[in-house]
C-alpha cells in the first residue's frame, strides 16, 4: 500500500476507529493512543488486499485486541474503585451525556464492543466473530445478552427510549 | 439460536430512521433478537451522536511517516541481533577463560600479585626469593585481557 492509497483509506476509516476505540475506553487521550497503535500494526502487516472491506475488518480487529489487551492492563493495576470508568462517566459528574456514557462503561468490554459494532458500525455477525475473536455462532447469543442488560440498565435508570413501532 | 436473523440490521435502520414497515412490525413480534435490538437501538444511536467527533485527528502523513520510522528501526534492530548474540557469546567466553585461568593458576597468580607489593618489591631487591610466572600464563593473560578490552571497546563503539 502507498502512501497516497493509505491517506485515503484512513480518511475514510479513521474517525469510526476513533469513535469505537474512545467509546469503548472514555479517554480521549488513551483513543488516540490506541488508534495511532492501530494504525501502525496495520502498516506494518504491509496490507496490499485491494479489498477495502476486509482492511477495515482487521483495523476494527487489531483495535479491538488493543483495547482488550489495555483492559487487561488497567484491570492489573486497579487501585480506586474508579480509575477503569471512563472520566467523564465517574460518579461525580451528571447530564444526560454523562448519564449515557456512564451505562455504557457499565457493560462489560466485550458487550460494548458487541453493541457498538452491531449499532453504530453495522457489522454483520461474522463481522463481528473477526473482531473481537470468536466463533460467529456464539455471537447471536452474545449480543442477545447484551442487548437485554443494556435494555434491563436502562429501564432501571430510566432512560429507556420509547420504540415507534 | 445460532443463526443471525436476516431482518436485524433492518430493524436497527427502521428503529434509527423511523422507517417501519408493517412486515417488519410483525417480524419484531415474534423474533426475539429484533426485538432485544430494537429495544437498544433508539439508545445506540443517540449515544453513537455525542458530540466526540470534533475531535481532531493525527494527520495520515505524520502517521505513515511514524510507522516507517518504526519500521526502520526494527529492521535495524533485527539486523543487529546476529551482532549482539556473537558479542554475547565472546562474553561468555572472556568470563569462562578468566574462571579457568584463576581456577588453574590462583596460587601462581596470588604469588605474583604479592611480589608486586612495595614489601615483597623491597625484600626482592634485598635479595629474597623471586616468583615469576610461566610464559604460557603469562600469554594467557595478555590474550584475556586483550579479548576483554576488545570486545568492550566494540560494545561501546557499536553503541555509539
Amino acid at each position: 500500500m502507498d502512501e497516497a492509497a493509505f491517506e485515503t483509506f484512513y480518511r475514510k476509516t479513521a474517525g469510526g476507529i476513533w469513535s469505537y476505540i474512545y467509546r469503548m475506553t472514555g479517554d480521549a487521550a488513551m483513543a488516540d493512543d490506541l488508534m495511532q497503535k492501530t494504525f501502525f500494526r496495520f502498516l506494518r502487516s504491509n496490507p496490499s488486499i485491494a479489498d477495502e472491506d476486509h482492511l477495515r475488518r482487521y483495523v476494527y480487529k487489531t483495535a479491538t485486541n488493543l483495547v482488550f489487551d489495555h483492559f487487561r492492563e488497567v484491570r492489573r493495576d486497579r487501585a480506586r474503585p474508579f480509575d477503569w470508568m471512563p472520566a467523564e462517566a465517574r460518579p461525580d459528574r451528571g447530564d444526560l451525556r454523562q448519564d449515557m456514557s456512564r451505562v455504557f462503561a457499565e457493560l462489560k468490554p466485550q458487550e460494548r464492543a458487541l453493541l457498538w459494532l452491531a449499532h453504530v458500525e453495522g457489522n454483520s455477525h461474522e463481522e463481528i466473530a473477526e473482531a473481537i475473536g470468536v466463533k460467529s455462532k456464539s455471537i447471536k447469543v452474545m449480543l442477545f445478552r447484551a442487548r437485554k442488560r443494556l435494555g434491563e440498565m436502562l429501564t432501571k435508570k430510566g432512560l429507556a427510549p420509547e420504540v415507534r413501532r | 439460536m445460532t443463526n443471525e436473523c436476516p431482518f436485524e440490521p433492518n430493524v436497527i435502520d427502521a428503529v434509527t430512521n423511523d422507517a417501519w414497515t408493517e412486515s417488519l412490525r410483525k417480524h419484531v413480534a415474534s423474533c426475539d433478537d429484533c426485538a432485544a435490538a430494537a429495544e437498544v437501538a433508539p439508545w445506540m444511536a443517540r449515544f453513537s451522536g455525542l458530540d466526540e467527533r470534533e475531535h481532531i485527528l493525527p494527520d495520515p502523513a505524520v502517521l505513515w511517516l511514524k510507522a516507517r520510522l518504526l519500521q526502520t528501526s526494527a529492521a535495524v534492530q533485527r539486523a543487529s541481533m546476529p551482532i549482539t548474540r556473537l558479542q554475547i557469546a565472546a562474553y561468555l567466553i572472556i568470563a569462562a577463560g578468566w574462571a579457568g585461568l584463576l581456577t588453574w593458576k590462583s596460587n601462581a597468580l596470588q604469588a605474583w600479585i604479592n611480589r608486586l607489593s612495595p614489601g615483597h618489591v623491597i625484600l626482592g631487591v634485598s635479595g629474597a626469593e623471586r616468583t615469576s610466572l610461566s610464559l604460557t600464563v603469562l600469554l594467557a593473560l595478555i590474550l584475556l585481557a586483550s579479548a576483554t578490552v576488545g570486545v568492550a571497546m566494540h560494545t561501546i563503539l557499536a553503541e555509539e
